[in-house]
């Protein structure tokens, strides 16, 4: 999905309003001017993560997590290195999964750079929503 | 002529074989003491605005620590509008609506320097399309139009390694393929018998070598110390001086440790520099074209390598200096490199920078407006104090005046997540350790006379960070055995180390560092026979004689400020804090 279909889902299930939200997003700090200007660009799993973590942080005031350290049980962690805490805090916190990177499972990664479905963003940002809720 | 890939080097400075060179590569490149300042990173990651830095710079003011030397003001990652605008770098409209000239206007209308960052990619680590390949020109006139006095430049998605962001495959550039044999003067040369493999990169799998090139140092598993590339040397016995037909058997990959670009030298000339063709898979060996060779009669030491991982990085910083000398006028820019000890920059980056990073980030977790982001004491990676400090204070012999300073990152004093002992201790190292001293904090915490304020105004230990004579400490002693402590790379924290350095006023600065959570209580005494024969060979005559001769010393205590006049030739300390130090100035009576 696109990151406007993304964004548009999240208005959705926060029910944020749509229109200006790409203003609203840039000042209040979740939303880059990235996301605009990219805006009919595919969303990979790094973007969703950063968008939902900054969304939570700065618009529905969820702390962060202090300890990231499990999350480095994901291989690729550091390979975004503006995204580490994004992915750590979207993932610790069972919003976005893993994916296994042997077939054992042993070993698991992100994987940064898969594009997001629109049935995996629903999933995403309805457990953020839970999140929210649950305070 | 290459087909594919990174240009062709053919300024021999650029080469391997010229990194240790001491003959400057650019005339504009000057003798300086570590910087010193604000980057906008640890404190507000990519959310950085104008309006924040105004206050920073108001803060800065109102603190008083531009005095203190705190002068650069850098905006990190995050000030750019993604994309190019006539191919031309701006600034993001929300975050920096006045632009980058009246951002540069303000910080120098207060008396401090302003300071910007880039990207040797195509892309900045923030994903912006605005990296600086392929506009090193354009962008350096508007770097030196904006009145730059500073520039850091990152490595995200650089086109000729498998950094950050990167095509994982771009390690096809990094790596020569692997090598089972040469053949040349009508005989085979087996990797098994024949071949000698220098440093300890490449190993044998099998019949073939593998892993010719050099490590990657972005993560802190390898000592920066000591040869850290291999090539494959194989002695040729030729009857006859001329040219001769040398071919490779050779498997490409696309992978850390194999990789498609080969080097062939003899001696100190280099005859092949390009990709090879693929072959089907890295162990399916075919023989490469003929590659001419000129041989002296005798035996000629035939290198197989592959050393543009560090070349390759060292050009493509060096474009952006070119032009920025060229364009400047001799503006004074201050050059800094960070591409994470990635390339072991502390090879080549004395060539062109002022510093250069040697680890991944020293925290991932920044903060931003409203939340001061988080840093640990210690971790498995490069996220904390002690695992960038573990690196850089076996680094000494690496940085100086004449060469540039090695970079441990962004001081993270003022984050969550570590104490007043942790942050002490912190600021001591970096000054014992000459490390640019970039503030990471938002100001606004800080008050006059706070414990934050207090450290970062530690004039005694600032003092040893610009020390005139510019000598990184180096470690005499640490409580872990081990055969030396100025170069066994270390990064068990369950130990106290101890480090020395010459000061320009003929004494000493003399540390001790706690690495470990919890008291230190053996004494750890050290001598001055200790310190001199560690440090004598950089100090001048007159002040290795006064140390010796002494037969006292006043030893100030550089937290507590007090002075102790001390009758013997040793100084102990009984006591370290968890995660504490001791730091004093040694100063001969005679």
């Amino acid at each position: 999905m696109t990151r406007d279909a993304f964004i548009k889902t999240l208005c959705r299930v926060f029910a944020e309003d749509y229109s200006e939200v790409y203003r609203r997003g840039i000042e209040n700090g979740w939303l880059e001017q990235q996301d605009r200007e990219f805006r009919s660009d595919l969303l990979n799993r790094r973007n969703a993560a950063r968008i939902i973590h900054n969304y939570l942080l700065k618009e529905k005031n969820i702390p962060d997590l202090s300890d990231i350290s499990e999350a480095s049980e994901l291989k690729d962690l550091y390979d975004c290195r503006v995204c580490v805490n994004h992915v750590a805090q979207v993932y610790l916190r069972g919003i976005m999964d893993s994916k296994p990177l042997s077939r054992d499972g042993k070993y698991i990664f992100f994987d940064h750079e898969r594009i997001v479905t629109s049935d995996e963003a629903e999933v995403y940002l309805n457990k953020a929503c839970q999140i929210v809720s649950r305070g | 002529m290459l087909s594919e890939g990174p240009s062709e080097i053919n300024n021999k400075r650029l080469r391997y074989d010229a990194f240790s060179s001491e003959e400057p590569l650019f005339p504009g490149k000057k003798q300086r003491l570590p910087a010193m300042g604000w980057n906008s990173w640890n404190a507000f990651g990519s959310g950085n605005t104008e309006d924040l830095t105004k206050e920073m710079v108001h803060k800065i003011k109102e603190l008083g620590l531009d005095s203190y030397g705190y002068s650069y003001v850098v905006l990190d990652d995050g000030c750019y509008r993604p994309v190019r605008v006539d191919d031309r770098l701006c600034p993001d409209p929300v975050k920096f609506p006045s632009g980058f000239k009246a951002m540069a206007d303000f910080i120098h209308s207060e008396g401090l320097k302003f300071g910007m960052y880039n990207d040797i990619g195509d892309r900045l680590c923030s994903g912006a399309e605005v990296g600086i390949y392929k506009h090193e020109k354009i962008d350096c006139n508007d770097y030196i139009n904006w009145d730059i006095d500073f520039i850091k430049v990152d490595n995200c998605y650089y086109m000729w390694d498998n950094a950050t962001f990167s095509n994982k495959e771009n390690a096809r550039y990094s790596f020569a393929p692997n090598i089972k044999s040469v053949s040349i003067v009508g005989r085979t040369y087996n990797v098994l018998e024949d071949a000698d493999i220098t440093g300890p990169c490449a190993f044998v799998k099998g019949d073939y070598a593998t892993f010719i090139g050099t490590f990657d140092g972005t993560a802190p598993d390898h000592s920066p110390v000591g040869e850290r590339s291999s090539e494959l040397v194989f002695d040729i016995e030729a009857d006859e001086p001329g040219e001769y037909d040398l071919t490779v058997s050779y498997a490409t990959g696309k992978e850390e440790g194999i990789g498609c670009w080969l080097q062939v030298g003899v001696d100190d000339e280099i005859y092949f520099d390009q990709m090879l063709p693929e072959t089907e898979s890295s162990e399916s060996f075919k023989d490469s074209p003929a590659i001419k060779v000129k041989l002296v009669s005798g035996i000629n030491k035939i290198r197989l390598m592959n050393h543009r991982r560090q070349e390759n990085t060292l050009n493509s910083y060096s474009e952006i200096r070119k032009e920025l000398e060229n364009i400047s006028d001799g503006r004074d820019i201050v050059f800094s490199i960070c591409e994470w000890g990635k390339t072991q920059p502390q090879n080549w980056g004395h060539l062109v920078g002022d510093s250069w990073r040697i680890l991944n980030d020293i925290t991932f977790q920044v903060g931003s407006d409203g939340d001061h982001g988080t840093a640990a004491w210690e971790s498995d990676y490069t996220t904390s104090i002690t695992s960038q400090y573990n690196k850089a204070v076996i680094m000494d012999e690496f940085s100086g005046l004449d060469k540039g300073w090695n970079d441990p990152d962004m001081l993270v004093i003022g984050m969550d997540g570590i104490d007043e002992n942790m942050c002490s201790s912190h600021m001591a190292m970096w000054c014992m350790m000459n490390s640019p001293l970039m503030l990471g904090l938002d100001l606004r915490r800080v008050e006059k006379g706070d414990w934050i304020y207090n450290l970062i105004t530690n004039e005694d230990l600032i003092a040893l960070d610009q020390d005139p004579l510019g000598i990184q400490a180096k470690r005499i002693y640490t409580t872990i055995p081990c055969s030396d402590p100025s170069l066994e790379y270390i990064r068990d924290n369950d130990r106290a180390d101890v480090l020395v350095k010459p000061l320009s006023d003929g004494s000493i600065a003399l540390a001790f560092f706690n690495l470990k959570q919890s008291d230190h209580d053996e004494p750890i005494t050290v001598s001055v026979e200790n310190i001199t024969d560690s440090i004598g060979a950089k100090m001048g005559n007159s002040a290795l004689s006064d140390l010796k001769n002494a037969s006292s010393f006043d030893v100030k205590d550089l937290f507590s400020k007090s002075i102790s006049r001390v009758d013997e030739k040793q100084f102990t300390v009984d006591h370290l804090d968890p995660c504490g130090c001791k730091v004093f100035k040694i100063i001969p009576v005679l």
